[in-house]
């Protein structure tokens, strides 16, 4: 009983959460280019995400998988991230909507595929999305040419700035989750090193 | 083992190919490259379009058996389409006599036909100088929107009003037409200097 109504709570918090960012306020979050790709298409991947996390047991991708959905999901952020998608993701509905499925569904798959692979996959996944984020930032940032026809100038390179400053966040993350790789082996090291002093 | 391999390359492979379609070779990543691209390769003859000038002439770019420089603007833009004007206006002053008018000729069409009328595309052009013969500021004549739109991207410019604002963003290209209506030369005034501009104009005359 209480399974269920947790599952009935979750997917309508889900249905909710679709609702709001791409039906509800996808007019205003398509207003600025910094709502556009730096709220709504997070927010669709972090739906997603939640809701993978929601449903983790039932999604066991093997290795082969896994890589595969690694490289559709850079794929589909490289993607959405090009001028040319993100205009017609404002100006044509159709592909707005194509948009967010697709980032619902790279983040559906995201959690159990991260939470199952090897910390050197997360490592190259997690490094490449931060170079992509800030290489996307920099680019955004610099360009003083406008890239996106629906969006002006200034909010290109605030977007820019803004992806620049999530990239090297996440560029730190990953510095983390690799010194939190290494902590075992070197804790493995200390103790051999320790009994084999007191084995002297 | 063969299979671990060839999945992920297999995917890889097909996301590279999605990307190369979508961005015509890696080369469009923007709507206004990606449209000039999609129109085709240069030379390609100009679309017909029929014209009316600061002087109520009523002309097509082909009817003008001269070298054209064309470019697309509109009154109400905040800047980008006066930069554009200014960048010409030098070129202009930096060409001789024997160029222009008499082998070329600078024409600049508004596109915006809710706001723009002869009034102020005359009252535009005099910001320029009394003596500007042979720049000709010009409005597209009895065309709808539509059809406009049509031969914009038939000739390869994006063109989009953005509901909000009302701001057209659009490619500035500057188009340089031979004397057989044929596009020879595609220029980008973001990116081309003056300098380079005048020279390629002087070699393709010269030709």
């Amino acid at each position: 009983m209480h399974k269920s109504l947790k599952n009935i709570i979750n997917i309508i918090s889900i249905l909710i959460g679709i609702w709001f960012i791409s039906f509800n306020f996808n007019e205003w979050l398509c207003l600025t280019m910094q709502r556009h790709q730096l709220i709504q298409l997070p927010a669709m991947l972090l739906i997603g995400f939640m809701t993978g996390y929601t449903y983790r047991k039932n999604i066991k991708p093997d290795q082969t998988i896994t890589i595969c959905i690694l490289i559709l999901t850079i794929f589909s952020i490289i993607f959405w991230m090009i001028p040319r998608s993100i205009d017609l993701a404002v100006i044509n509905e159709k592909f707005n909507r194509i948009m967010h499925f697709n980032m619902l569904i790279a983040g559906f798959f995201l959690y159990p595929v991260l939470s199952k692979t090897v910390p050197e996959i997360k490592i190259v996944f997690l490094g490449m999305m931060a170079s992509m984020l800030m290489a996307g930032g920099i680019t955004l940032k610099t360009y003083n040419l406008l890239l996106c026809s629906s969006f002006t100038i200034e909010q290109q390179k605030q977007t820019g700035l803004i992806l620049i400053l999530v990239g090297i966040t996440l560029y730190f993350f990953t510095i983390f989750i690799f010194l939190r790789g290494l902590k075992p082996e070197e804790l493995k090291e200390k103790v051999n090193l320790n009994d084999s002093i007191h084995t002297q | 083992m063969f299979k671990k391999i060839f999945i992920p390359i297999l995917t890889l492979s097909l996301c590279l190919l999605l990307l190369n379609f979508w961005t015509l070779g890696f080369s469009s990543f923007t709507v206004f490259s990606y449209t000039l691209k999609k129109a085709g390769v240069i030379p390609r003859p100009f679309p017909p379009i029929q014209l009316i000038d600061q002087d109520s002439n009523i002309f097509q770019i082909k009817d003008k058996k001269k070298y054209k420089l064309v470019n697309f603007v509109y009154l109400n833009c905040p800047f980008v389409c006066h930069k554009v004007n200014n960048q010409l206006e030098q070129i202009y002053h930096k060409l001789d006599n024997e160029t222009v008018p008499s082998r070329l000729e600078f024409i600049t069409v508004s596109f915006d036909q809710e706001n723009d009328d002869l009034q102020r595309i005359i009252r535009y052009r005099k910001y320029f100088g009394d003596n500007i013969s042979g720049w000709s500021f010009a409005l597209p004549y009895h065309y709808d929107q539509k059809s406009f739109d049509a031969f914009l991207s038939k000739l390869g410019i994006w063109k989009y009003k953005i509901p909000s604002t009302g701001l057209i963003n659009h490619s500035i290209y500057i188009f340089l037409i031979d004397t057989d209506n044929n596009i020879i030369k595609v220029f980008d005034p973001a990116r081309d200097t003056n300098e380079t501009i005048i020279s390629e104009i002087k070699a393709c005359i010269k030709v």
